[in-house]
């Protein structure tokens, strides 16, 4: 799914203010007094609803971390207890790398691969074989992420359809059961999160693409630049926009993954896949440990900020 | 524009490979879904009594139609509800100048990059002290406040670029603010709003954690809430989990065909506004 | 930034570390007290489900029949009684217990490890029914792993706070035609003779085992424990499992039987993929013809009759010494009253009645392919010779004669099963962990898991 993320303008551009019309001055600056409060009136379910069921919770799950509560009976004041187990518990320490690690797969993957197959289909963008394949590539983003999980780990286990292209090809040496191995879970796990993600940045960067001027590239192509030297140039510096937003949604998608690992290798084997989503909803619900589970939540909610923030900050910079 | 015939078959080439990508975890689906009951078939072959009967089968195992009804349900509860607020709140940080809008919109993008996890541990037990735990409401309430800072967002978008000539002719007319916000400006933003009921119909449709974690009937959660519990009770069983996947998948597949131009369009604008 | 929004910057701060300093000094959350599942009253005459309509909740195990078939019967003969009846696969349930018998309890619900469930007060203290019924007169044994000490601990003893729907026995089962091959023709006595069997499979081309290790769920388990029952005495595991005191799976003889565990991984007995291979798939493999043992419960001798008559045969863990005393995991297939249930009384009418019905008895051995709980003179019905149900029952036999009954090393605490011994037993597999390292650290585990 693609993520709401941070816009560029985080702020609204202060309109100056309007030439009033003359002799309906002073009505004008009473009703305009009144539209000052009544619009508070008009936020105020959607505040209230936002407070009630976002703002509220993530507040306590502030307190609940600085708790020790295993949601039954009474509750232990622990401090930043809870904190430090998440940073010392060697299996809590590799959830959040898993999450790390995964956005290689999430997002520098499809991010790279969608600016290279942009620009290289660029050229036959308007064909309807394009308008065809706008629509297909779409479908990942259409369907549920589980419904993803549930085929990739079937096309990924032992007598699954990856193994029997390996072997057609003579692989068949290198054919394992890709979810269940230890070194290749997560790498697995990172390939159907690239080929849910891969069409959605694709087709943000076709769209950013054909509002680049080509006279651009014909002045580059005049000027002898090759392939290479218009694709940094021209393609990816006019894409930062779109380049900054991918990446977000897709650092988003990676660090708080839950669907896909759920449903394909709820976190095995032995740890490889745990992510900190999945490990949030263990620890709280089965395993009792709300405080710990609320700490590791914490670190999450700051962890994606962390990624988040300086990605919007550096295509800020630079925009004209 | 110059383009050269070997770089529109590469990019012809490259889109067919990618499309065939995309398309072959579906195709796998597919042909698994048809073999008998409790086998593991190998990779695409299709299978040599292909049994058209386990779709019938799967969806009366899952009781697909009260997974749809209790998805529509879901759907028809989230999205009204989130366009008028959003409409609301959009119009009145984006076109009436009100005091504090600034604090207040900031407040509504704070929750913009939040992840579900993130505060999913107190909404299970705030929503079970309400006492709608397991009911649909425990699905649609936290999803509308959830969806409230794209929703704000995507709306105000759209009322800040509404020039002020339009409310000061109304105003002039003696119209009030409710009939000017209902009566010009709703109409006006009508595109942006369904570009909006688009995108939050399929994050609804789509929605997993919430449904898994605060609602234990299958029959009340959301079609993929419905495919976790489906996969537990009969992951053993694949081909059977195939045809119910399918059938999961089916509306959203359909409703995106059949909308695909506003929806390729919402989701991109939705990205890239957000 | 403008000075404006630094402003709001700060306001924003300020109302957050406000909100923030307001709930914490409220107190932490989760101030009411949980509803102490003590020993209600006592009855004056065994509870039943009365004659008015009754709608029991219920959350089985899929992929078991003989909940439902029970049930089937069950409102067969009492009409008014229908069932609601959610399934799940174990390792959910055993994920999702706590939440359910808490938040959305139902009246009967299939178990999984039950002292932290004790601990917390969410089940149903059965004594009262138990005396009410007469439970008390059953062999002990029976009843024994479902009673606890106040507090969860130790097991073994105490009240009881959950029933069995029959009592499972584990061994070794083998494929009779695939044994014809490597001339194989009556069952190992012992450890060595074992040992000698695998190889044999594994040089003429057989998978030697076929076992489950995948998901939340590691079945190297079952080959281990009777490794472990076959080079040891049962009672220290049992020990183990029942949280008594000091007690310690890092043994000599539990490290030799780990030891003999990673030579079968390491000589190749297992397939390679069973990191991945779940119950169901293991099952499937099993019955397809692919694997000449397989360490597993009689909960599917009924199954297995059906799907490979004839073909089955079963046997116990033999064990190291010729002629020693055998032992084998042997437990109730769990069910409980949620400490919150609707309809405790009929909840537990519909356990006694499984336990003592003809009909119920009957499908019990026929679908369940185990022994049923109850009297231990209670009616027991004809089982074909051959079959491997028979094999199984007679294995039961044999146990309580050698008093080697053990209870399952995944029950000993109730996250020890998925966040120790799956973990360190897939790193077994692949090679990533050594058998004393697993065993310390699971002991590990458990000491913070029982301590806390």
């Amino acid at each position: 799914m693609a993520r709401p993320t941070l816009g560029t303008a985080v702020e609204p551009p202060g309109a100056p203010p309007r030439p009033v019309a003359a002799g309906s001055r002073r009505p004008a600056r009473r009703r305009a007094r009144t539209s000052r409060w009544v619009g508070w009136l008009f936020v105020a379910p959607a505040l209230l609803v936002y407070a009630v069921f976002v703002l509220r919770p993530l507040v306590l799950t502030v307190e609940y971390s600085l708790y020790r509560w295993d949601g039954i009976g009474p509750s232990t004041w622990v401090g930043l207890d809870n904190y430090v187990k998440v940073f010392t518990d060697p299996d809590l320490v590799d959830t959040i790398l898993n999450a790390v690690k995964l956005i290689v797969f999430f997002s520098a993957i499809p991010v790279l691969l969608g600016l290279v197959i942009a620009s290289t289909i660029r050229r036959v963008a308007a064909s309807r074989l394009a308008l065809v394949a706008r629509t297909v590539l779409f479908l990942p983003q259409v369907i549920p992420l589980v419904a993803a999980g549930i085929a990739w780990s079937w096309l990924l286990s032992s007598t699954g359809l990856v193994n029997q292209a390996l072997s057609r090809v003579g692989l068949g040496g290198v054919t394992r059961a890709w979810l269940g191995d230890f070194s290749t879970a997560l790498p697995a796990v990172g390939v159907i999160g690239a080929w849910v993600l891969l069409g959605l940045c694709t087709l943000l960067f076709l769209a950013g693409m054909s509002k680049i001027d080509p006279a651009l590239y014909e002045a580059a192509r005049i000027d002898g630049a090759g392939a290479l030297r218009e694709f940094f140039s021209i393609t990816v510096a006019s894409l930062r926009q779109e380049i900054a937003v991918s990446v977000t949604v897709t650092v988003i998608a990676a660090l708080a993954a839950f669907d896909i690992v759920y449903i394909s290798t709820q976190g095995g084997p032995g740890n490889a896949t745990m992510v900190p989503g999945l490990e949030i909803y263990y620890l709280a619900f089965s395993e009792r440990q709300v405080g710990v589970a609320s700490a590791l939540a914490v670190v999450l909610v700051v962890l994606v900020l962390g990624c988040v923030l300086p990605i919007q900050w550096l295509a800020k910079e630079d925009s004209p | 524009m110059i383009v050269g015939r070997r770089e529109e078959w590469t990019g012809r080439l490259l889109l067919v490979v990618l499309m065939a990508a995309t398309l072959v975890p579906f195709v796998s689906l597919f042909t698994t879904a048809l073999h008998p009951s409790g086998s593991y078939p190998s990779g695409l072959d299709w299978p040599s009594h292909p049994r058209w009967g386990n779709f019938a089968a799967a969806f009366r195992t899952a009781h697909m139609g009260a997974l749809l009804k209790s998805s529509v349900l879901i759907v028809l509860g989230v999205v009204p509800i989130s366009l008028l607020l959003a409409t609301m709140a959009g119009f009145a940080l984006g076109h009436l100048r009100m005091a504090g809008r600034r604090l207040v919109f900031l407040t509504f993008v704070l929750g913009l990059t939040l992840p579900f996890e993130g505060i999913i541990t107190p909404l299970y037990y705030q929503v079970r002290d309400m006492g709608l735990l397991n009911t649909r409401w425990a699905i649609i309430l936290p999803l509308i406040g959830l969806f409230m800072p794209f929703s704000v967002f995507w709306m105000r978008a759209h009322f800040v670029n509404m020039p002020e000539e339009l409310s000061e002719g109304a105003r002039i007319d003696g119209a009030n603010v409710w009939q000017l916000f209902w009566r010009i400006h709703v109409p006006l933003a009508m595109p942006a709003m369904s570009s909006l009921a688009i995108l939050l119909f399929l994050w609804t449709w789509n929605q997993f954690l919430l449904a898994i974690v605060l609602v234990d009937d299958p029959a009340k959660r959301t079609m993929a809430g419905a495919l976790g519990a489906f996969q537990g009770q009969w992951g053993t069983d694949i081909p059977l989990l195939c045809a119910g996947s399918l059938l999961i998948l089916a509306p959203t597949l359909a409703v995106f065909l059949v909308f695909q131009r506003r929806f390729v369009a919402a989701l991109l604008q939705g990205s890239l506004k957000g | 930034m403008s000075r404006r929004t630094r402003a709001c910057w700060h306001r924003a701060a300020l109302a957050a570390v406000a909100l923030a300093g307001s709930l914490a000094a409220c107190g932490g959350p989760g101030s009411g007290s949980p509803q102490a599942a003590g020993p209600s009253t006592s009855f004056a005459a065994p509870p039943t489900c009365g004659t008015s309509p009754v709608t029991l909740e219920a959350y089985f195990e899929t992929g078991f029949p003989i909940a439902k078939a029970l049930t089937t019967e069950f409102s067969k003969q009492y009409p008014n009684v229908a069932w609601h009846i959610r399934e799940d696969q174990f390792a959910v349930i055993t994920q999702n217990a706590p939440r359910v018998l808490a938040d959305d309890p139902p009246d009967l619900m299939r178990l999984p490890q039950v002292s932290e469930l004790v601990k917390d007060g969410l089940l149903q203290n059965l004594d009262p029914y138990a005396s009410a019924f007469g439970w008390d007169k059953w062999p002990a044994s029976q009843l024994q792993q479902l009673r606890l000490g106040p507090g969860g601990r130790p097991r073994g003893e105490g009240s009881l706070y959950a029933m069995g729907l029959n009592f499972s026995m584990t061994g070794v089962f083998y494929n009779k035609t695939l044994a014809a091959r490597i001339g194989m023709t009556a069952p190992p006595t012992t450890l060595a003779e074992l040992d000698a069997a695998l190889a044999k499979a594994k040089d003429a081309g057989i998978t030697p085992i076929t076992q489950f290790n995948g998901g939340a769920t590691g079945g190297l388990a079952f080959p281990l424990q009777d490794l472990m029952a076959s080079y040891g005495p049962a009672g220290p595991i049992n020990d183990w499992i029942f949280q008594k005191p000091g007690a310690t799976i890092d043994t000599p003889s539990n490290i030799r039987a780990a030891q003999h565990l990673e030579r079968w991984i390491k000589a190749g007995y297992f397939a390679g993929d069973i990191n991945a291979v779940d119950y169901a798939k293991m099952m499937s493999r099993f019955i397809g013809g692919d694997g000449l043992f397989m360490f597993n419960g009689d909960w599917e001798s009924g199954n297995l009759d059906k799907q490979m008559p004839g073909r089955v045969g079963f046997f116990l863990m033999p064990p190291a010494q010729q002629g020693g005393p055998s032992a084998a995991m042997s437990a109730p297939l769990t069910f409980g009253i949620s400490a919150r249930a609707k309809h405790a009384d009929c909840a537990a009418f519909f356990l006694n009645w499984v336990a003592t019905n003809t009909a119920a008895r009957d499908i019990a051995v026929d679908v369940g392919g185990s022994h049923p709980m109850g009297p231990a003179d209670g009616h027991m019905p004809a089982v074909k010779a051959g079959t491997v149900t028979a094999s199984t029952l007679a294995a039961g036999a044999r146990i309580a004669d050698d008093n080697g009954s053990m209870d399952f090393i995944a029950n000993a605490t109730g996250a020890i099963y998925a966040k120790s011994w799956t973990p360190q037993l897939q790193k077994l597999d692949a090679g990533q962990q050594t058998p004393e390292g697993l065993l310390k650290s699971v002991q590990k585990d458990y000491e913070s898991q029982v301590g806390s």
